[in-house]
């Protein structure tokens, strides 16, 4: 890094002001300013469509901008030959799991190509490859052809080339999106070892908010724009508030009253969570306790909002009472919402293959009625697959299952008659108003003309559709797109609704507005609701989950026992502040504590025996002179449930 | 300019065609095959022609008359029908394109001096084929009335038959075919189908090459490199122009050994002058590529900009000079033309650069032009 020296190590590596980035007449960036200084992990979260990649792709001197100034490693990118100056001295990775990389060309034969584009000499190479391929696991596979490789493989293949040659500024778009959490951690891992060896400075984006604390600062962005920037703490102490999490009797009831006060109410599975803005946590609960005065309330308990939390409030102090009146319409007229009894959907031992390949690998479980079944896995997993054979779309190649009374196997024309399906792209019709969509789906799915109206009136109150009736669906936003694909699968009244990965690329606020219908209809409506998602925190939505790997369920319980298992089997999670943190991690390995990984300037780890682990590390970082700020217990998250189940699977497979 | 990198672009690019089978198939099996189906297809000699005949004579004479027809390579015979109500499901069955119904008293009438009309129906749905069954016709009728004359002639001057021939027809057609001696329409088209196919397939495969990048997005490890545009361009396209230039020499082997088509030019001249078209048509692939994002656009925009051209204005089916003056202005903006002239050149007329070199010359300022234009609008910093 000779030019390196040069550079004063204060100036910042990317300075971006009042940055403006249009597409004909569609603004895309919309004066964004931030600037990330040297070795930082620096995050851009926001939605699809917030502007994200536009920014990087102006960052990383592939895409030209309208107004505002650009710095990048002390060029001031103006033109294309200013760009071309740095070009050398930053990576960027655009979107997309590895479509960037070469299918029909081995891994080795992708770094080769990247490290030959980037002029690394040959003995430089042999020495990088092998450090990299290592790091990644991705020694084993070298002549594999790139289009051969699971998901998280390829993302991981991507890093390497993107870092073949040794850049200053990484740009990753996206990189996380669509892989399995245990890729997630492995990624973060990497991109924290290189902090630690050279003096990179990484820029990344994620649609997740619960990757927030990976980042030493970060932009939220929404619609162009930066709404706030920032250390994550200090973004959530600009947003001050409280959030209280209860389990109240009844909970429709509770959430009604909530609703009425606090805008930022919701039902997480059993619980509800309110964010009571501007309150201390003992005025939050007491305002929360006066607001359900009269109903059973349990397990009441003030704690710190999240940054999505935080990120919603920002977004509606901006465009304050966007809701429209989500109501409460019922989806039957006839006053027979159907008991909540028996299982809706039930797969017993269910494969598919493809060719030589087994997507689905005996999958088994059960949904009753008024439940919400989350199906968790990478992209990848096989849950696509399974939802296509219960939905009688795809035969299975072995197994059964029944779904709504009707045996998948012989009655696929009646699972179709009584089932309500959103697949991953909405299938609407663009060029058609949202009132000639819902006809549409009403008459394919044999509603009789006599109730049409009268239906379609029904699924557009309840999906909170009516204002938007006579608009074209390609005018209107990915979030109501999403609610009228979600009011098309309900027009005919089925009971049992499949979701497949609805939410993805959804703003908070509107995804929170899905849950919000789908809670609704679960628990008022009785309709049993199978949805898949790789967004582990609105897996904590579910009444039941089931883990998907490699085409298996390796886990099938609810949320709460399958934390409370993981604390039992692998003992509970300690959250480390520390004080340099780099050395402390690698303190913490060494001494045994294999899986201690960064989160943001935190360290996580598994201990067993708190009191002691505890003690081992109070006198290791005593012996090396590091300070311990902070050691405290950490419910787990459904995240770390699942990277360990899947570490214990591999584990198994690897023994077997 | 880092040759190193350009080597690294070719290469890649090269495993990609190979490994990917859409890619190899475009690459190495499409342009042949197009040779063959077009090849055999597309052969515009019009012989044996199905007709039948209503003899409602049965003369010595009318036999004669029809035998011309019967004995004739141009025409097959279907057969006698009895009359002219027969004829008209034949024709509408395209059992027969053509019918010749000889009058009653044909003889007779002859004999006495008086003129007889032959009725002729042909099938006019094609008019190229009608036209070149006309002309047929015509030419055997002509030469029974001027063989009639003479035998007259000769009864009436008690001369010779060749002399009352030469009387009667004092000016004689003495026709030599130059060039393509058997005027087998195979030879020719054989040799102008390489201009076809060189003209679509590099194009196509160049256009698809570059936008499939575009598309799912690994034109941006090029945008996000120091690779120049200049290193980028020349790596990516050399394997589209090397496998042009393989295909070409396919091509070239297909005309003269299989539809044996004579060479008789200079075949480096010819060599020389092909690889300039070939650059010059995955030029027009590269141009396409810069327009367009998706694959399927790519395909659509190659399809109006190589066929078109190709098919019209490029003297395959009409020859350039007997175009209407529009035309044949829009014929010599495409490269098509000028290579078509080269083509036959070194096929058939054995012409080689003294005559040629004006066609080579505008071959090669249109690849400069292209590669220029492609050069200067490829940008790694775009606006979109």
């Amino acid at each position: 890094m000779g030019q390196a020296a040069l550079v004063d190590n204060d100036a910042p590596v990317v300075r971006v002001q009042a940055l403006v980035k249009r597409y004909r007449k569609q603004m895309a960036v919309d004066g964004a300013s931030f600037s990330i200084g040297r070795g930082e992990i620096y995050g851009l979260i926001g939605p699809d469509g917030a502007g994200k990649s536009s920014l990087m792709k102006a960052i990383a001197g592939v895409l030209s901008f309208e107004g505002g100034m650009l710095h990048v490693l002390g060029e001031k990118i103006d033109s294309e030959a200013a760009a071309e100056r740095v070009k050398g001295r930053l990576g960027f990775m655009p979107q997309g799991l590895g479509l960037n990389l070469y299918p029909e060309l081995s891994v080795e034969e992708n770094v080769d190509f990247f490290a030959q584009l980037r002029d690394v000499p040959p003995e430089e190479l042999a020495r990088r490859k092998h450090k990299l391929l290592a790091m990644t696991r991705l020694g084993n596979f070298r002549d594999r052809p790139m289009k051969h490789l699971s998901g998280g493989m390829k993302q991981k293949l991507g890093l390497v080339c993107t870092l073949i040659h040794e850049p200053e500024l990484i740009i990753l778009d996206e990189p996380t999106t669509g892989v399995d959490p245990v890729s997630r951690r492995d990624f973060w891992m990497i991109l924290t070892q290189l902090l630690r060896e050279r003096d990179v400075t990484a820029l990344v984006s994620t649609a997740y908010m619960d990757e927030a604390a990976r980042f030493h600062r970060l932009s939220l962005m929404f619609d162009g724009r930066v709404l706030i920037e920032g250390e994550p703490d200090v973004i959530l102490r600009e947003v001050p508030g409280t959030l209280v999490e209860l389990v109240a009797e009844s909970q429709v009831e509770a959430l009604l009253r909530l609703e009425t006060r606090f805008p930022q109410a919701e039902a997480v599975g059993p619980k509800l969570r309110v964010f009571v803005p501007g309150a201390v946590p003992q005025v939050a609960r007491a305002q929360v306790e006066a607001q359900l005065e009269g109903l059973m309330v349990n397990e009441m308990q003030a704690v710190a909002p999240e940054l999505e939390d935080a990120f919603i409030a920002l977004l509606q102090r901006r465009q304050p009472a966007g809701q429209d009146d989500a109501q409460k319409s019922r989806l039957w007229l006839d006053g027979d919402p159907p008991k909540g009894d028996g299982d809706a959907i039930a797969a017993r031992e269910l494969s598919r293959d493809f060719d030589h390949f087994r997507a689905v690998d005996r999958v088994s479980f059960e949904v009753r009625q008024g439940e919400i079944f989350g199906l968790l896995g990478a992209n990848g997993a096989g849950k696509t697959t399974a939802i296509k054979m219960l939905t009688g779309i795809l035969p299975p190649t072995g197994g059964a299952g029944t779904v709504a009374g009707a045996d998948m196997r012989h009655a696929s024309q009646a699972i179709k008659e009584r089932i309500g399906y959103v697949s991953q792209a909405f299938s609407l019709y663009q060029d058609m108003t949202v009132t000639e969509n819902l006809r549409l789906f009403a008459r394919i799915y044999g509603v009789p003309n006599s109730r049409l109206a009268e239906r379609i009136g029904r699924v557009v109150a309840l999906a909170g559709l009516s204002g938007v009736t006579t608009q074209l669906v390609s005018k209107l936003p990915m979030g109501i797109r999403q609610r009228l694909a979600l009011a098309g699968a309900l027009v005919h009244g089925p009971r049992v609704l499949f979701l497949d990965e609805p939410t993805s690329g959804v703003d908070p606020i509107g995804r929170r507005r899905f849950w919000e219908i789908l809670v609704h209809l679960a628990r008022v409506e009785q309709v049993a609701i199978l949805i898949t998602t790789h967004y582990m925190n609105e897996a904590e939505h579910c009444d039941h989950l089931a883990l998907m790997h490699a085409g298996r369920v390796i886990a099938d319980d609810t949320p709460a026992a399958l934390k409370a298992a993981l604390q039992q089997e692998a003992g509970q999670v300690l959250d480390i502040a520390a004080e340099p943190v780099l050395p402390a991690l690698e303190a913490l390995e060494q001494a045994g504590f294999a899986d201690a990984a960064m989160f943001g300037k935190r360290i996580h780890l598994l201990a067993r025996d708190i009191t002691a682990a505890e003690a081992r590390i109070r006198t290791l970082f005593a012996e090396r002179g590091i300070q311990l700020l902070d050691i405290a217990l950490r419910t787990p998250t459904l995240e770390d449930v699942f990277v360990y189940r899947i570490l214990q699977q591999e584990q198994q497979e690897a023994s077997a | 300019m880092i040759v190193r990198r350009i080597v690294a672009l070719a290469y890649k690019e090269w495993r990609e065609i190979l490994r990917d089978r859409l890619f190899f198939t475009l690459a190495f099996v499409v342009p042949a095959a197009l040779m063959l189906v077009f090849g055999y297809g597309l052969t515009l000699d019009v012989e044996r022609i199905p007709f039948a005949v209503v003899d409602q004579d049965k003369s010595a004479m009318s036999r004669d008359y029809l035998h011309r027809y019967i004995d004739s390579r141009y025409f097959d015979y279907k057969g006698d029908v009895a009359s002219e109500r027969e004829i008209e499901p034949l024709l509408a069955d395209s059992r027969i394109r053509l019918a010749i119904v000889i009058p009653p008293r044909f003889q007779e009438s002859l004999m006495s001096g008086r003129a007889v009309a032959v009725q002729t129906l042909i099938d006019g749905t094609f008019p190229f084929r009608t036209a070149s069954s006309k002309g047929y016709v015509v030419a055997i009728n002509a030469a029974f009335n001027s063989e009639l004359l003479g035998s007259y002639i000769s009864r009436r001057l008690g001369v010779s038959e060749e002399t009352a021939q030469a009387m009667a027809q004092p000016v004689g057609v003495q026709l030599r075919y130059l060039y393509n001696q058997e005027v087998k329409s195979v030879w020719s088209i054989a040799a102008v189908l390489m201009m076809f196919v060189l003209m679509i397939t590099p194009p196509f495969l160049t256009a698809l090459g570059v936008v499939r990048e575009k598309e799912n997005g690994s034109i941006y490890n090029i945008y996000a490199s120091t690779v120049t545009r200049g290193e980028f361009l020349i790596g990516k396209l050399t394997p589209y122009a090397a496998i042009s230039v393989i295909n070409f020499l396919v091509l070239w082997l297909m005309a003269t050994q299989l539809f044996g088509a004579p060479f008789k030019g200079d075949p480096l001249f010819f060599f020389l002058a092909s690889v300039i078209y070939v650059t010059c048509t995955t030029g027009i692939g590269l141009l396409v590529s810069l327009f367009v994002r998706t694959q399927v656009a790519a395909m659509m925009l190659t399809v109006i900009v190589t066929i078109v051209p190709s098919v019209l204005y490029s003297g395959l089916l009409v020859p350039i000079a007997s175009m209407a003056p529009g035309a044949k202005f829009e014929a010599h903006l495409f490269p098509a033309m000028y290579y078509t002239d080269i083509v036959l050149g070194s096929f058939l007329k054995g012409v080689g650069l003294e005559q040629l070199w004006g066609k080579v010359l505008a071959l090669l300022i249109y690849a400069v032009v292209l590669w220029t234009a492609s050069f200067l609008m490829f940008h790694k910093r775009p606006k979109s």
